[in-house]
């Protein structure tokens, strides 16, 4: 496909999604390998406006990044697989932006999953609940109780009370400790 | 050493100010061929160019004289009751800097004034520090003239800071802070300062330095001043801030940190702060937008509680302790802060609770190492 034919059909779609002018301008400023590669991206897995305005903004930042093209990140093995996966194309794009976004963000999301196994591996009854903040933005865990009893209250509390090793852990890796102490040059 | 290129386009002066000794002084250091024009009120002037293509990096060629009409003295505008704060009183005698950081506050601080001003009057300054000085009798301040210009930046063509470190040479419970990122400590080097004058350097490592500090000079240049400077009787300072957390930040900022203590003991060096990089949304914009293939502006930033983007917290965190492990390793106990961080984030990487913002301010006004 010619440039001025793949512009015609980005503007097209934007149009459809009603993709806010300033990031159709972000798009059409891409190199042209890199504009017809998003657009055959997001002609195949069907993304919506959000989806399309996500991954804009977090392929952008990626190039900047790593100092590659957007095409170059289009044609990554884990970005082919999800368009050529079997499944309905809105998983997929889910997918696609979920990829996206560890791409983005390899640090938090490993950091996330390893809180989250911290927190798993606790084992706490139903009823008393950790979270972790939003996005890792402070060093706040989030302690939930629901009971409907003293006796219930007096359970949790304890199997909380029992928790306290592993919640340490979980501490010390929310404030930078030793605990988190991955080799930040294998990421 | 480096000297400092303003590529000005013009000079403004207000009118009241033509035959002041910083226009006369200034007249005499810029390019003969900068055009001088006069005007009555250098307002008009100072206010961004919206029709160019950068109209910060436009104000940054333009350079106005005038008369400050506010105070000179202020507490620091990063102070907040969010965070611990160091206690830090700013002294404005200019405004705007010809360097170009690209995650710089000014960008946005400064948007609908970007033109450099260098005010006049600056000798004022002098009765309000004569105030503050008999209002709080047996008090000891830290002033700086770092936070809406780098405190060296204009010196080469303004002079300021001789006076500047004479004036504060004569009482006992001031102490000035010259902040920069600049080599130009020449002005400084015959003077003597009494040990009430500490100069301080914000210190990134090299590949911070080479992506995002546009027109400083080297982390290893800003080293070498700071021993010179040491050497001609004046306290130093470090700020590692701020601290960038990408790929290898850990490795490459230690490695400055041996750097800088291979230059300067630690029992040397009066106090360090350090400070995570952090961007309000409009900043994050105006600093992508002037600076789109900066990959430091695109780190693993996340919204904090406050509304600004700041490396996770973690990752942030880790840093802290990583310098701050090296630093207490080379055995000299040296003050340390965290700049805009809370209470809680100073006791995870400290192991105590920050104390009162004046407290702060006044140990770090008085500790003067060996």
């Amino acid at each position: 496909m010619k440039a001025d034919q793949i512009d015609a059909e980005i503007r097209t779609l934007a149009q459809d999604r009603r993709l806010p002018d300033s990031h159709l301008e972000r798009w059409l400023a891409m190199d042209p390998a890199s504009r017809g590669s998003l657009l055959t991206h997001a002609q195949h897995l069907g993304l919506r406006t959000g989806q399309l305005v996500s991954a804009l903004e977090l392929l952008e930042e990626i190039a900047v990044r790593e100092r590659i093209t957007v095409a170059e990140i289009l044609s990554r093995d884990e970005i082919r697989r999800i368009a050529d996966a079997p499944g309905s194309a809105p998983s997929r794009a889910s997918a696609f932006i979920e990829t996206l976004r560890r791409t983005r963000f390899p640090r938090l999301r490993k950091m996330q999953e390893r809180l989250r196994a911290e927190i798993a591996a606790l084992k706490l009854p139903r009823g008393l609940s950790l979270d972790l903040p939003r996005q890792l933005g402070s060093d706040e865990l989030t302690v939930s109780l629901r009971v409907r009893s003293a006796d219930e209250l007096s359970k949790l509390v304890a199997a909380l009370n029992r928790s306290t090793t592993g919640l340490a852990r979980i501490f010390e890796i929310l404030g930078g400790g030793s605990q988190s102490d991955d080799d930040e040059n294998e990421l | 050493m480096m000297k400092m290129n303003f590529d000005l386009d013009a000079l403004f002066i207000e009118h009241g100010c033509a035959d002041s000794t910083l226009a006369a002084r200034i007249i005499r250091s810029i390019p003969a061929g900068v055009p001088v024009h006069h005007v009555a009120d250098a307002r008009e002037v100072a206010r961004p160019a919206h029709d160019a293509r950068d109209p910060f990096g436009a104000g940054k060629r333009q350079m106005i004289i005038a008369r400050r009409k506010t105070p000179f003295l202020m507490a620091c505008p990063a102070g907040s009751s969010k965070f611990a704060c160091c206690g830090y009183l700013v002294l404005t005698l200019a405004s705007n800097c010809p360097m170009d950081c690209s995650y710089c506050f000014l960008q946005e601080y400064l948007a609908d004034n970007p033109a450099f001003q260098v005010y006049a009057n600056f000798a004022d300054s002098f009765a309000e520090l004569n105030r503050l000085v008999k209002s709080a009798p047996g008090r000891s301040f830290r002033i700086g003239t770092g936070e809406l210009a780098d405190s060296l930046a204009f010196d080469s063509i303004t002079g300021i800071s001789r006076e500047l470190v004479r004036f504060f040479a004569a009482y006992e419970n001031l102490t000035l802070e010259l902040k920069t990122k600049t080599d130009e400590i020449e002005n400084l080097l015959d003077l003597d300062p009494r040990g009430r004058v500490l100069v301080s350097w914000t210190l990134s490592s090299d590949n911070v330095y080479r992506s995002s500090e546009h027109r400083t000079a080297s982390p290893t240049a800003r080293i070498a001043a700071a021993r010179a400077v040491l050497e001609a009787g004046y306290r130093v300072a470090f700020h590692f801030d701020p601290l960038i957390a990408y790929p290898g930040a850990e490795r490459d900022y230690v490695r400055l940190i041996d750097e800088l203590l291979d230059s300067v003991p630690a029992k040397k060096i009066s106090f360090i702060s350090m400070g995570g990089l952090r961007m309000t949304p409009a900043l994050r914009t105006i600093a992508r937008h002037r600076f789109s293939t900066d990959p430091m502006l695109c780190g693993e930033d996340v919204l904090a509680s406050d509304g600004r983007f700041r490396t996770f917290t973690p990752l942030r965190l880790k840093l802290y302790r990583t310098l701050e492990e090296r630093f207490r390793k080379a055995g000299a106990e040296i003050p340390a802060y965290l700049c805009m961080e809370p209470a809680s984030i100073h006791e995870r990487v400290f192991g105590e609770a920050p104390i009162k913002p004046a407290g702060l301010g006044e140990r770090l006004a008085s500790s003067r190492p060996i």
